[in-house]
Parts: C-alpha cells; sequence; structure tokens
C-alpha cells in the first residue's frame, strides 16, 4: 500500500523534487484515463455496481455496489471509496468500504483483503472490474485469510449469518 | 374759478379724458397753468387717477384692438410662401409702427401727469406692463407666425447684408448668377436689403422701447433660432462624419445667431444698469441655452445616423468624437441605446440580411461603441440583440470561422494575426490597473445599479475575436465548429492550400490554446502524410504494374475528426477491386495497419465517350457509380439501382437529377431512367471535350450534422447524472452541472447552461407509478421555494398516513383476504351451523 | 456509353490490424494515442506480444518498467516477449 499516496500529496512531494511539471502532465495521463474509464462506466448498462467521481477530483471516486443475487448479501447496497494514485493504472487505487461490511476478507475500518487490489493488480483492471471482483468477493469469501475472524467462522451457517448480517446491516448502513 | 372751464381745458391737455388718444393740442404755457390751478384745487391726485384709468381704457378699446386689426383673424397661414411671409413682414413692421405712434401719445399723457404733480412720478414702465399684457390678453391665434415671419425675413436679410460674403457681387454676377437677392428675394438689381433692414431696425427699436420686445417676439425668435439652428447642423453635417463640426457650428453660432440676436436686443434695457451689461446678460443667457441646444442636436443629428457610421468606422472618428463631447454635457446615454437598438433591428435584424453582413455590421458596431464609451455598458446593452439574433441563425459560427481563415469583408483575419500582441496583454491585465494608471478613466456617471454590476462581467479588454466567438458562450463549441468546417473543406477540396490552413491554425492556437485545436493539427498532419503515402505507393512497383487507374488517397486518422454521416457507397467489383490493391500496398508499407475506405467521399476524374461526344468531368463518386452502371445497362429502375449500389433510393435520385440536368439520362418513366445515347439534336459546341467540375450544390457536408451530434450528447449526460445521483445522493443542479462541465466534457465542444441542463432534467423527471429510479435533483431556490406553502403539511400528512395504512395492512391485510375470510367462516360460522 | 476512370482520389480511414480496439492500459483507442503523445500512427504504434496481445508501445513499455519481479502480459499474466514479424 505503500504507493498509494494520494495525489496531491506526492504532487508536492515531486514538485520539492523540482519535477513538478513531469507529474502535471502525469496526472493529465491518469485523468485522461479515468474520465475514459467514467464514460465507458457511464455508457455501460451493467446493473449492481456504479461509481461517479466524488466531487472535483477526479482522483477520488465513490462507488455502489448490490449485494449479488443468491447470496446472503442479497438486497443489500455498499458504498466504497476509490482513490486513484498518480502511478494508476500501473499501481492499484487504493479501495475500502464506506458503509460497514460484514465479510470476512473486510475489517472493521473497511479495508479489504483482495489480490487484485495488492500483488496480484494488472493495468488492465478497471474501476468496473474492481467493483465487480469485490461484489463476487460478498458470496465467495476467501476465509483462509480472514481479516474478520468472526465473519469466517460464522460463514458456515448461512442462516444464523444472514441474520446477523441483516441485524449489522441495518443498523449500520445509514452511517 | 369755473369748474366748467377748468374740465374743458384740463380735456385739451388731455385729450384721452374725452376719448381722444392723439395729441390735438400742446401748449406748455399754459399747461402750466393749469397745472398750478389743479394743485391748487387739490385735485391733482383725483385727475391723475382719472386720467391713468383713461389711458388703460383707451390701450384697452383702442389701441391693442388697431393694432390687432393689422392682422386678420385666421390668417394662419400654414405653409408659408415667400408672398405670404413678406406679406406679414410688412404688416407686423407697420403695425408695430402704428402701436408706437400711439404709445408715444400716451406717453406724452404720463409726461404731463408727472408735470402737474412730480410727486406722482409714474413710470412709463407701468404703461408698458399694461400695454404689453392687454396685447398679450388679446393676441388672436396665428399671431405667432407673423412674429416669426418677421423675424425670418429680418434673419436672411441680415445673413445676406451682414454675413454673406457674397453680398458684394460683381456686376458681372450680379447679371449672370444670381437674378434673385437671397434677402429680400427681388431681383438683384432692385434689391431692397438696405431699406428693409432699416425698416427691421426700426421696428425692433420700437418694441424695445415699448419693452415688447421679449413678451411679443420672444417665443417665435427663439422658435426661429432653433430652427435655424437645427437646420445648419442637418445642412452641414448630414451624412458627413469624416470631419468635426463641433467647433465650426460654434463658431457659427457665436458670429451669426449670437451676432444677430446682439443686434436685436442692444440696449434693450433703457432704465436700469448700463445698457450694455444689460445686453451682455441677455445675450449670454441665451449663447448658453443655445450652445446646449446645438449640442443636443448635434448628438441626435449623430446618434441617428450612428449606423452609418458604425459602417464607415474607422473613417468615421471625428464624428464619434463630437458626439462624445455632446454626450459629456448633455446624459444622452438611454436615448443613444434606444435609438441604436432600434436602427440596427430595422436595418440588420431581418431575414433578408445575409449572416455575413451581420456580422461584419456587429464588429463594425463593437470597434465604433467602444470607441465611444469605453466603459462597455453601451455596448453591452446594444450588441445584445445582435448576439441572440447571430446566435438563432445556424450558419453564424461557419461564417465567423470563414472570415477568420480566409480573407474577407470582416476583417476577423486581421484581428486573429494581431492575436499575439493581445494576448500579451491579456497576460500584463493585472499589473494594468497599476502602470496604466495615468489613462485610467471613471465610469460615466449615471450608471445604475444593476448596469455596474453587469459590467463586472464584462471584460473591458475583450477584443474583437473574443467578443465574436462569444456569440456562442464558448470557444470550445467555436472550435467544434471550426474543427468540422476544416474537415468538411479537407474532404470537398482535396488539393487545398496547406500552408494556409497551418499558418491559420497556428494563428489560432496562439489564441485559443493547442489542446483544443489538437484534432485539427492531426488532421493536416493527415493530409501531409498521406501525400507522403500517394508518393510512395505509385512509386511501388508491383502495385503500379496491375494498375487500371490512378487512385490517391486520402488517409485520415478517425479518431481526430469529426463523426462521419452514414451515407454509403456500394463499389462494382472491379473497381473495389482496384482499392484493394491499394489497400495491400498500404499495408505492406505501413506493417499492421489497413484501410478502410469511405467510398462515398473523394473525387473521381470520369472520361465520358456516349456516341459522338466525349466528356471530362470531376464528379463524386456515388456520380460517377452511377454513370458507371449504365455502361452494361442502359435502362435502371431507382430501386434495383439503389440495391446494387447500396445508396438510398432518395438520395440516389438527387445524385441522377445531376446526369440528367447533363443530358445523359432521362427518366423515361416514374423510377425508370434511361441513358440518351443519341445526340443528334446537339450542337456542335457540346461535341468538343467539356470538362466540367462539380456545381456548389453538389459539394454536401460528409460529415454529421450538429444536431445528430447534439441528441447523442445528451443521452450521454444522461448516463452520467444517473451515474453520479446513484453514488452521491442527491446533488443541486449547480453541482450537477459542474460535474458534468468536469468529467463528461471530453473531446471538447459540449457546452450547455445551466437552464438548458434545468430544461433536460425537468423533461427526464415525470411521475410514474413504478419509479425503478429515485431521481432526485434540488437546486437552492427551487428547493427552498418547494418548502413553502401549505402542500409542505399535506405531504408530510400523506407521508404519515401512509405509514400507518402499511403498519395496519400487516395486520389487516391477512384478514382481508377471501382465502382467509372463507377459513374463519368455515371454522367458524359453518361449524356452528 | 463508356466509361473510363482517369483517376480517383479517395478517402479512407487507416487502422491497426488488432484483435481489439482500445490499449487495455490507457484505455484510449489504438488509432488514438497514448496519453503521453499527440499525434497517432507512426509516432505512437502499437507493439504484440507473442502471447498475441497489444498495447500502445509506450504504454506496455512502462507496466513492463514497473514490474519489478517477472515481466507479465498484463492482460495474460504470461511473461512478456515482443513479437517481432
Amino acid at each position: 500500500m505503500a504507493q498509494n499516496i494520494s495525489p496531491e500529496h506526492s504532487g508536492v512531494d515531486s514538485a520539492k523534487q523540482g519535477a513538478n511539471s513531469c507529474a502535471a502532465k502525469h496526472g493529465h495521463a491518469v485523468s485522461k484515463r479515468l474520465q475514459k474509464e467514467l464514460m465507458n462506466l457511464m455508457m455501460a448498462t451493467e446493473k449492481g455496481i456504479s461509481a461517479f467521481p466524488d466531487g472535483e477530483n477526479i482522483f477520488k471516486w465513490i462507488g455502489t455496489i448490490a449485494g449479488p443475487a443468491n447470496t446472503v448479501y442479497v438486497g443489500q447496497k455498499y458504498r466504497l471509496s476509490l482513490e486513484f494514485p498518480n502511478s494508476y493504472p500501473y499501481a492499484p487505487p487504493a479501495v475500502k468500504f464506506l458503509t460497514p461490511c460484514f465479510h470476512p476478507n473486510v475489517d472493521l475500518a473497511g479495508c479489504i483483503c483482495l489480490d487484485i487490489l495488492k500483488d496480484k493488480w494488472s493495468a488492465l483492471y478497471d474501476v468496473r472490474t474492481i467493483l465487480l471482483s469485490i461484489q463476487s468477493l460478498l458470496g465467495e469469501p476467501n476465509n483462509d485469510s480472514p481479516l474478520n475472524a468472526q465473519a469466517a467462522m460464522m460463514w458456515a451457517d448461512q442462516a444464523e449469518y444472514k441474520k446477523y448480517l441483516d441485524a449489522f446491516y441495518e443498523k449500520h448502513k445509514d452511517t | 374759478m369755473d369748474i366748467g372751464l377748468l374740465w374743458f381745458e384740463i380735456s385739451r391737455s388731455f385729450p384721452i379724458l374725452s376719448g381722444n388718444v392723439a395729441i390735438t393740442y400742446s401748449d406748455d404755457d399754459s399747461h402750466h397753468q393749469r397745472c398750478k390751478d389743479i394743485i391748487s384745487l387739490g385735485l391733482s391726485d383725483a385727475l391723475s387717477e382719472i386720467v391713468f384709468s383713461e389711458i388703460q381704457c383707451a390701450v384697452r378699446d383702442k389701441i391693442v384692438p388697431l393694432f390687432w386689426s393689422n392682422f386678420p383673424i385666421g390668417l394662419g397661414i400654414t405653409e408659408q410662401t415667400i408672398e405670404s411671409q413678406f406679406l406679414m413682414f410688412h404688416q407686423f413692421a407697420s403695425a408695430v409702427g402704428n402701436l408706437q405712434k400711439n404709445v408715444s401719445c400716451l406717453e406724452i399723457f404720463i409726461e404731463r401727469l408727472n408735470k402737474l404733480d412730480p410727486r406722482q412720478n409714474i413710470d412709463s414702465r407701468k404703461l408698458h406692463a399694461i400695454l404689453l399684457k392687454t396685447l398679450l390678453g388679446q393676441m388672436p391665434t396665428g399671431f405667432n407666425e407673423v412674429v416669426s415671419a418677421f423675424y425670418c425675413v429680418a434673419f436672411q436679410i441680415y445673413i445676406q447684408m451682414y454675413t454673406n460674403p457674397t453680398a458684394v457681387l460683381t456686376d458681372a454676377e450680379l447679371i449672370m448668377n444670381k437674378k434673385e437677392c437671397s434677402g429680400c428675394k427681388n431681383e438683384m438689381n432692385g434689391c431692397e436689403c438696405q431699406n428693409l433692414d432699416i425698416l427691421i431696425n426700426k421696428t425692433n427699436k420700437a418694441l424695445r422701447e415699448m419693452e415688447l420686445l421679449d413678451g411679443i417676439a420672444g417665443e417665435s425668435l427663439t422658435l426661429l433660432v432653433q430652427k435655424c439652428i437645427k437646420g445648419h447642423i442637418k445642412e452641414t453635417c448630414h451624412g458627413i462624419f469624416d470631419r468635426s463640426f463641433l467647433r465650426q457650428l460654434e463658431i457659427w453660432l457665436d458670429e451669426t445667431i449670437i451676432n444677430w440676436l446682439r443686434k436685436i436686443f442692444s440696449h434693450v434695457c433703457m432704465h436700469s444698469q448700463t445698457p450694455e451689461t444689460c445686453t451682455s446678460n441677455i445675450i449670454k443667457g441665451f449663447k448658453v441655452k443655445l450652445t446646449y441646444f446645438l449640442y443636443e442636436h448635434l448628438a441626435l443629428s449623430i446618434i441617428e445616423q450612428f449606423f452609418s457610421i458604425i459602417i464607415d468606422f474607422p473613417d468615421s472618428i471625428p464624428a464619434i468624437d463630437d458626439l462624445k463631447i455632446c454626450m459629456e454635457k448633455i446624459d444622452m446615454r438611454k436615448h443613444f441605446i434606444r435609438t441604436l437598438t432600434n436602427t440596427l433591428k430595422v436595418r440588420v435584424l431581418h431575414p433578408g440580411v445575409n449572416t455575413m453582413d451581420i456580422l461584419t455590421g456587429y464588429i463594425a458596431a463593437i470597434k465604433a461603441i467602444r470607441y465611444l464609451d469605453n466603459s462597455g455598458i453601451i455596448l453591452e446593452t446594444v450588441t445584445t440583440p445582435i448576439r441572440d439574433y447571430l446566435r438563432k441563425r445556424s450558419d453564424t459560427v461557419r461564417r465567423v470561422v470563414t472570415g477568420l481563415t480566409e480573407e474577407g469583408p470582416t476583417d476577423l483575419t486581421e484581428e486573429l494575426a494581431k492575436g499575439e500582441s493581445s494576448k500579451e496583454n491579456a497576460k500584463q491585465d493585472t499589473n494594468d490597473e497599476l502602470n496604466n494608471w495615468e489613462n485610467w478613466l471613471p465610469d460615466s456617471y449615471g450608471i445604475d445599479q444593476t448596469a455596474r454590476a453587469q459590467l463586472i462581467n464584462v471584460n473591458r479588454s475583450a477584443d474583437i475575436i473574443s467578443m465574436v466567438v462569444d456569440i456562442y458562450g464558448s470557444k470550445e463549441l467555436f472550435m467544434n465548429e471550426y474543427r468540422n468546417l476544416m474537415a468538411d473543406r479537407l474532404l470537398t477540396y482535396l488539393d487545398f492550400n496547406a500552408d494556409k490552413e497551418i499558418r491559420n491554425l497556428e494563428l489560432l492556437k496562439l489564441r485559443f490554446g493547442d489542446s483544443l485545436l489538437h484534432s485539427c493539427e492531426v488532421m493536416l498532419k493527415d493530409l501531409t502524410d498521406s501525400k507522403r503515402i500517394n508518393s510512395h505507393i505509385s512509386s511501388d512497383t508491383k502495385y503500379k504494374a496491375n494498375k487500371i487507374f490512378d487512385i490517391s488517397a486520402f488517409t485520415i486518422s478517425a479518431q481526430f475528426w469529426p463523426t462521419f454521416n452514414k451515407e454509403s457507397l456500394e463499389l462494382p467489383d472491379e473497381i473495389a477491386n482496384e482499392f484493394e490493391k491499394y489497400t495491400k500496398a498500404y499495408e505492406a508499407y505501413k506493417g499492421n495497419r489497413t484501410l478502410n475506405w469511405r467510398t462515398v467521399t473523394g473525387r473521381v476524374h470520369i472520361l465520358i465517350e456516349i456516341g459522338q461526344r466525349i466528356i471530362e468531368m470531376t464528379v463524386s463518386p456515388t456520380h460517377a457509380i452511377i454513370l458507371y452502371h449504365f455502361q452494361d445497362k442502359d435502362e435502371w429502375i431507382l430501386e434495383d439501382l439503389s440495391q446494387i449500389t447500396k445508396v438510398p433510393s432518395t438520395i440516389l435520385r438527387r445524385r441522377i437529377e445531376f446526369w440528367i440536368s447533363h443530358d445523359l439520362i432521362k427518366e423515361i418513366r416514374p423510377g425508370v431512367f434511361k441513358l440518351v445515347e443519341d445526340d443528334g439534336k446537339k450542337s456542335p459546341f457540346e461535341k468538343t471535350q467539356v470538362s466540367q467540375s462539380l456545381g456548389e450544390e453538389d459539394v454536401e457536408s460528409a460529415m454529421a450534422s450538429a444536431s445528430d451530434q447534439r441528441e447523442e450528447e445528451l443521452q450521454v449526460f444522461w448516463s452520467y447524472i444517473v451515474g453520479m445521483l446513484t453514488n452521491l445522493d442527491s446533488l443541486p443542479l449547480d453541482r450537477i452541472h459542474q460535474m458534468l462541465k468536469l468529467f463528461a466534457s471530453h473531446g471538447g465542444g459540449i457546452e450547455f447552461t445551466q437552464d438548458e441542463l434545468k430544461n433536460f432534467l425537468q423533461r427526464k423527471v415525470r411521475f410514474n407509478l413504478n419509479p425503478e429510479i429515485h431521481v432526485m435533483y434540488a437546486w437552492s431556490y427551487a428547493y427552498r421555494s418547494a418548502r413553502k406553502g401549505h402542500w409542505e403539511s399535506l405531504a408530510r400528512d400523506r407521508d404519515r398516513f401512509r405509514k400507518r395504512i402499511e403498519n395496519t395492512s400487516k395486520f389487516i391485510n391477512p384478514i382481508l383476504t377471501p382465502e382467509h375470510r372463507s377459513f374463519i367462516y368455515n371454522t367458524r360460522i359453518d361449524k356452528n351451523m | 456509353m463508356k466509361l473510363t476512370i482517369k483517376s480517383w482520389t479517395g478517402v479512407a480511414t487507416w487502422r491497426w490490424i488488432a484483435n481489439d480496439e482500445n490499449c487495455g492500459i490507457c484505455r484510449m483507442s489504438f488509432e488514438s494515442t497514448c496519453p503521453e503523445c499527440s499525434l497517432p500512427g507512426d509516432d505512437c504504434p502499437l507493439v504484440w506480444g507473442v502471447c498475441s496481445h497489444c498495447f500502445h508501445m509506450h504504454c506496455i513499455v512502462k507496466w513492463l518498467n514497473l514490474q519489478t519481479m517477472n515481466k507479465q502480459c498484463p492482460m495474460c499474466r504470461q511473461s512478456w516477449k515482443f513479437n517481432i514479424h
């Protein structure tokens, strides 16, 4: 996660190093790609995932995913934040749940344990594929390396899990 | 003493007591004696009272009616001929003469009264005042015309005698040129100016002495002088703008009008102060008034002709300078704006004027008005309607672009060339206020607050091009149109002047920045690249060996060009094969790349041999292919041809018209076309080689129309808005607008106002019984106003009620179902039965 | 009637012969440029890997330079080798 410094921050750094104009040019290339992604995302008719820049900074997006059908998460809606580094798409964005999510691979702060957001990142991934991956992660958790041990343990009993999850969701969905 | 005798004596001194105005008897000694008698009898007071009242009666009943009797009532001739003018002139002069005679008698009575009893000291001014009041009280209508006729003649004679340099004419001139004196309108050799002048002076003197000048003649005189000034302004300045007239007019006013007035009014005051100071006071008053009048009317005259001044700019600068001075003295801003706006509306803003001319007018107006008023307010107010109108014309942007890039009457090319310097100025703008403080001018006074607020939005230093580009509100849209136009031009005239385009592009880049014109740059590079590719391929031996005709291709980078329209054209195999060969050669030259032909665009040089005729032409591919198909089959049904060429029949028919107009194809039956091989009737002239190129109407844009593109854009926006609202919940209108501008306006040229967006969104929001998307958008004004009013409580009640129903229905609904009811019936009631 | 075509000035759009339309890395069209370039075509060419995936040359080179361990095709994660025709 070390490379996921916020673009503004790294901009200041590079300005200090005197490579200001280079960074600006780079930033432009990244925002160009993000604009393109946004366009594709907006034009796509994909149900269940959506995202849009949060405010004027195109490096910070808010995403929404719907709980996938045939899973305990069905009918639920989760907000996520996506922050893109200056080196995007060569480096992955920092993705976090904003809506508290009770899930084996999501911790209480919203951090997600997903390989494609870390070592398995590829420049070909984009907001759409990230959100789709997270969406499918909801229904297919990786219980071997849980961030939320309680959830991992409860997963086996889906009915019980669902009951707990619904209560959890109802309690936290508006926070 | 015999009272009877005394009365008789007194009546002799004051004939007025027996109803006589004229003096019949005058003997100072006996008068003196009588005075003593009267004084000794203590009757002087009573007598002077009686005499004075008789004088008043005489004035009222005799003198004044007598004066008026000189002017037949109802004389009122509206159109004054020279004859009637002179008639009135003499009438007036003699009437005044007689009046003075009578009045002088009365003055003698008063003098006698004064002698009778020096204590009384009755002033003749009192008499004059009574006279004036009585005159005015009995004045018949139409009298002012008589007065003005008199002074009109007087002025003519004055001009003739005192100012006209040609007054001294040689005898030869008298005979040759002038048959008539411009003063008295008599034959030159019978000129009576001298006599008339004496008469005029006498009349004026009489009026002055009776202190009637101002009262009787004042109004008419002022009107006359004003008419003179108006006439003079019209005569000297109308239609001439390249010269300043203000100074000249001031001199004229002073030397002619003021001098004449001075002549009339000299020695007016006989009673107070020294005559000189009194006259000069009157004249001073006149001068101030008349100078303002002069300014006002010069300004009015210039404003009336301001449209011509705009057209003549910058040759008309002197006229604008004059107007500037006048407007400093008199606030005519409102009148100016109203008049000019109207003139522009009448002269320019109607369908009869072509767009180029409106633009020319617009630019000239900007220049001229900016010269007149540096505050920008007049400019903004006057030009807003022009901009609004131009925006409604579909070809405006095109015209501006043409104007910018070609030598045209709009001078835009010139302005563009100036671009660099003005951009530099813009950079210095921030320092401008400090560095250039000596040239700073305060806003003209009288600008109200709303206008001042507006002014903040007006960039004072905005140059002509920005003002022109501003018609559309955004340079993106403008640049987009430039790109479309350039694409059209490049594709229509495939051999155009690249150097000129590049130069223009560089100039535009300086002004509008690189990013907006990046596509244009690629387009031009495509052109030069294509030339290189063509020469390479045409020298390719393998390609050269088996080609049938020369193909030169314009290889373009589609991503950077505007969207093409969707017209199509299917080539016959043997021709398509030729293109295939070219494509192969291209693929060999540029590894991993290939070509997609846009068959419908381009130009074909063809040779037609038909009967005895050989025609050489350059036509569009569609035209060529149509005729090509007539080689194998000389009769075609429209639908068949449409199918084989993949050209829609409506378009195909239009294209066939071209050949019909060239007598090569005939529509023998509706929808059936036949080749015309028979040319027996043709004249020898037409048998010769004809080289023709496409007519204007055949040149059609290869690009998709702006409205098609717009519709697509709006759909894109909608997707963005949905995405925005899904992730960011509700947003106020201005935020949506801002976000769209930020994120949805790639490619440039997507420009819309908040109002447009609002309209668009309002179209999107509909009442739906089963809404899927809960769109909520709010903008502060509507949001607040929606909160007001009683429906707020209604809505709240409805909501509460709905919730209550929902809560209750959880329990009630199952009970109310038919199944449940029948179940209960069966279990509870039926059982008991 | 005989119609002879002497010469034809046509218009064609060029495109890369590739199995996709856009560069997966920068998402720009192949016929457009990578974000760093301004002129398409010769100045911003495509390159193919032996895995048959192609990208803007500038994009893939940058990706490979940033991969510290094994240089893989971002598409198929096979190790990247340029396919030189």
